[in-house]
């Protein structure tokens, strides 16, 4: 059975219209995924839903066959679904340490807490540096690996980051796009949401295109990156800006 | 020189309560993004509380802190959850707090006048009257003792922010509300905490202001114009600017009282918000607004 | 009647009855008018009792209407917004008591008076947004206030007397209806023309999304201050009036939270961004608290029901009566003056 089920889900903000309609996905554990799609596709809402953050107005998310659409984004992660946002995410009056410590809000056992951190540090060996810098003081690159190292202290089943590489230098995001390509290592399921199709694709597995709300191609991401006719139609923009940074 | 000295402990004294009034107001604002226009009107209603219980049950205004507190928290509560939650999905919902924390002062308001008449209503302990006579200064025992359980309570809010789970809790929250969920905190659980406690806040400057200055219902409007005003110099939702805004403008006050009389003290306040207006609207601490 | 013009025009609800809405709605409004201008030659019992309260329902029509120019077109909410009532009040009765000018006749530079501080208050509060700004209103409010308290020249916060009206009791309350009434009108025109206008779209615009309206090329900041002054004037005018017809001025009747209070109830219980609203607001509003005053003594009890009316209305009601209607497409044409 999949580890995730999106069922022909629907979703808006507030009183506005449809931003997703009909959405179904089916997301494996293990494997690494990468959501595309030109802007207003629908990408950050479909993460938005399956953490919780917003409910689906019809259809369901299962997680290991069980219904989960509808719980609160606390509840999500404590069964392991963790999202790292597109907007700035840190808590910028903390420090590095208190930041990551808060990723493993849920987790009362300090031990536990402790040896996670560890682990994030050896991910991170530029983090270790900077413990006790207030993290709004970081720069763009180092503030995204707080967050990512946050989202590690989760130790999540499912990771869904959305635009890990926005606002970055290309250097910098290809850091960014190696230490996730690492989680999958982990044996964490993620899923990606990407502007830059490219880099997002040559980085995950599996690749989705959303367009409208709907989804419209799904498959191994090389196919995505070589098929034309995907790339003209959904992704031109996207691709072409990415080919020349 | 004694005198300026005198002018400027006064200030500091009087600051320490303006200090504990504010900070429930900035907690508020800071998890919630709620402007409580009613919060004066929550601190007569705990002095309120005191007058009875000093009148009726000759309780001490400063041992009935212990009462106020735990009875604003409920009520705080009590308030809270039937009409916050619902609004807070609305598209203008800092502007819909300002809206319906006016509608509850109105409805508070009304209700203390009626059950409790205009009449100027004020504790009298003994060391209301009080002062010591320390170095050439007259320092008032009532405003001492005060400011010392004002002191006492913001340093224990800042140990609860700074150790507790709780605590930490309520400053992510404050720091960051979207990131504070994805973390697993409980926001809806903070928010109505984080009411509560900011009541419990103004429970105890009701207390404290049962005794240092006469009350009667409608005076709320008065306290909550400086209140705003302050924090808004402090910068809304930063419980440091809160604290500093609140000593140094009842200390700019003081100095105006001293000079031209006590009618044009609150002025003081307002003008401080101007200006603060016209060359940093964000306030000393405060981050750029996004609204 | 072809798509592009529902298009343009704000959304203007077909009644069901089919009738050309336009022409029967003239003529409601004609008779309306009409009742308005010749309420004080009908002869009926408790003469001034009446015109004293239709003149007192005028003026929070002036109020409510002025406001909504700024806190509903806007949607920025002044708290404060007395302060050119009690301007406009002090004004007249100023140039009556010093200069022996009769305030029918000032009224209008009353008005001005008004507008030019409003400009003066907008370029200062409009430095911030949100609730920042609703902040400074209050504090403009309260600041104004002290002035006046402290002023000596008008009888500080005793206040000043006014030389009365040189008009018989049988027909003194005439006049100040009339001009009331002519505030009232004036307001609800302004109102009507702002919202019609180009001026009034930056205004929807920017309640919406600010950072949106500037980057189409609309100077936020003067379209607010704007906003502000044009507000002020009718309320100058309604206070000038007000306080002649009181023969008394003093910061309490003018400075308070409560004259601010029922103003914003107003507009935001009637429907706020809609023409009609405010006066339907007002309306409501005047006749609750007369009928609380008659039925029950003018207690704090009242305080307590303009504050649970306006809880409801926030929570149950939020466009108010005329934008709840609108929206759900019942709202009789005659209210509909959008």
């Amino acid at each position: 059975m999949a580890l995730l089920e999106i069922d022909d889900v629907t979703a808006g903000y507030g009183v506005g219209p449809d931003i997703l309609t009909g959405i179904s996905l089916e997301v494996n554990a293990g494997r690494s995924y990468c959501i595309v799609g030109p802007n207003g596709a629908g990408k950050s809402t479909l993460l938005k839903v399956v953490c919780g953050i917003l409910h689906p107005r019809s259809g369901e998310v299962r997680l290991n066959g069980i219904r989960v659409s509808g719980l609160r984004p606390d509840q999500l992660l404590a069964e392991g679904i963790c999202f790292v946002p597109q907007e700035q995410s840190l808590f910028p009056e903390m420090t590095v340490r208190e930041n990551l410590v808060m990723g493993a809000f849920l987790v009362r056992d300090r031990a536990v807490v402790n040896e996670r951190m560890v682990r994030v540090f050896e991910l991170f060996p530029l983090l270790k540096d900077r413990v006790s810098q207030l993290a709004g003081t970081l720069s763009g690159g180092e503030q995204q690996m707080v967050v990512l190292g946050r989202a590690l202290m989760v130790d999540p089943k499912v990771l869904m980051i959305d635009e890990p590489s926005l606002g970055l230098a290309p250097i910098v995001a290809d850091q960014i796009f190696a230490t996730i390509q690492g989680f999958s290592a982990l044996g964490i399921t993620v899923i990606l949401v990407e502007q830059n199709a490219r880099r997002g694709l040559e980085s995950t597995e599996w690749g989705i295109v959303l367009d409208l709300g709907t989804k419209r191609f799904e498959g191994p991401a090389e196919g995505i990156l070589d098929d034309p006719r995907i790339r003209e139609l959904y992704l031109g923009a996207a691709l072409s800006k990415g080919d020349d940074e | 020189m004694t005198e300026i000295i005198q002018v400027l402990v006064l200030g500091l004294l009087l600051g320490g309560v303006y200090a504990l009034m504010a900070s429930g107001l900035t907690l508020l604002f800071g998890v919630m993004r709620i402007v409580n226009l009613a919060h004066a009107a929550f601190i007569i209603v705990a002095a309120y509380i005191a007058f009875y219980a000093f009148d009726l049950f000759q309780i001490d205004p400063l041992i009935s802190v212990l009462i106020t507190m735990p009875v604003m928290f409920v009520l705080g509560l009590a308030v809270y959850l039937p009409l916050f939650p619902r609004i807070e999905s609305s598209a203008r919902y800092t502007e819909m707090t300002v809206l319906m924390t006016f509608g509850l002062a109105l409805v508070m308001e009304g209700l203390l006048g009626f059950f409790f008449t205009g009449i100027f209503r004020s504790t009298r302990p003994p060391y209301a009257t009080d002062a010591i006579l320390w170095a050439d200064l007259f320092i008032p025992t009532g405003q001492l003792l005060a400011t010392g359980v004002s002191a006492l309570l913001l340093i224990g809010l800042w140990l609860f922010l700074r150790y507790t789970r709780t605590g930490t809790a309520v400053r992510a929250t404050m720091q960051n509300r979207t990131s504070a969920q994805i973390v697993g905190v409980n926001v809806r659980r903070i928010s109505a905490i984080s009411f509560g406690l900011g009541m419990a806040l103004a429970g105890a400057s009701g207390s404290l202001l049962s005794y240092l200055f006469p009350f009667f219902p409608a005076q709320h409007w008065r306290w909550v114009a400086l209140l705003l005003a302050l924090i808004v110099l402090g910068g809304l939702g930063s419980l440091k600017g809160a604290v500093i805004g609140a000593v140094s403008l009842a200390v700019a006050s003081a100095f105006v009282t001293n000079q031209l009389g006590p009618d044009w003290s609150p002025m003081t306040f307002y003008l401080a918000l101007f200006i603060i207006l016209l060359v940093r609207p964000q306030g000393l601490f405060g981050k750029a607004l996004r609204i | 009647m072809t798509d592009m013009a529902s298009d343009v025009t704000p959304s203007v609800s077909d009644d069901t009855g089919g009738r050309p809405g336009t022409v029967s709605r003239r003529v409601l409004l004609l008779v309306v008018l009409a009742i308005v201008l010749l309420l004080p030659l009908a002869p009926f019992a408790a003469y001034n009792y009446v015109l004293q309260l239709a003149t007192v329902a005028l003026m929070w029509v002036a109020l409510a209407s002025s406001w909504n120019i700024i806190g509903g077109y806007a949607s920025y909410i002044s708290l404060g917004h007395n302060v050119f009532f009690g301007i406009g009040g002090y004004t007249s009765g100023l140039a009556l008591v010093y200069l022996g000018f009769s305030p029918f006749l000032t009224a209008l530079v009353a008005g001005l008076v008004a507008l030019v501080f409003g400009l003066f208050v907008g370029l200062i509060t409009l430095r911030a947004k949100g609730p920042t700004f609703i902040v400074a209103t209050i504090a403009m409010l309260f600041v104004v206030g002290l002035l006046f308290d402290n002023w000596e020249l008008v009888g500080a916060s005793s206040g000043m007397s006014l030389p009365l009206p040189p008009f018989s009791v049988d027909v003194v309350k005439v006049p100040f209806y009339y001009a009331m009434a002519a505030s009232a009108v004036g307001a609800i025109f302004l109102s009507h023309r702002v919202a019609h206008s180009k001026f009034g779209l930056g205004l929807r615009a920017l309640s919406q999304d600010e950072t949106k309206a500037e980057v189409a090329g609309i100077n936020t900041r003067w379209y607010k201050v704007i906003a502000v002054a044009l507000s002020a004037f009718f309320i100058g005018t309604a206070g000038a009036t007000w306080g002649y017809s009181l023969s008394y001025l003093r910061p309490t009747i003018f400075f308070t939270i409560g004259v601010a209070a029922q103003m914003v109830l107003s507009a935001i219980i009637g429907g706020r961004a809609t023409v009609a609203g405010p006066v339907v607001g007002a309306l409501l509003i005047v006749g609750i608290n007369e009928f609380a005053i008659v039925q029950f003594g003018a207690t704090e009890l009242n305080i307590v029901v303009t504050g649970v009316i306006l809880l409801a209305v926030l929570l149950f009601f939020p466009l108010g009566i005329v934008g709840s209607l609108r929206e759900a497409g019942r709202l009789p044409a005659f209210l509909d003056w959008d």
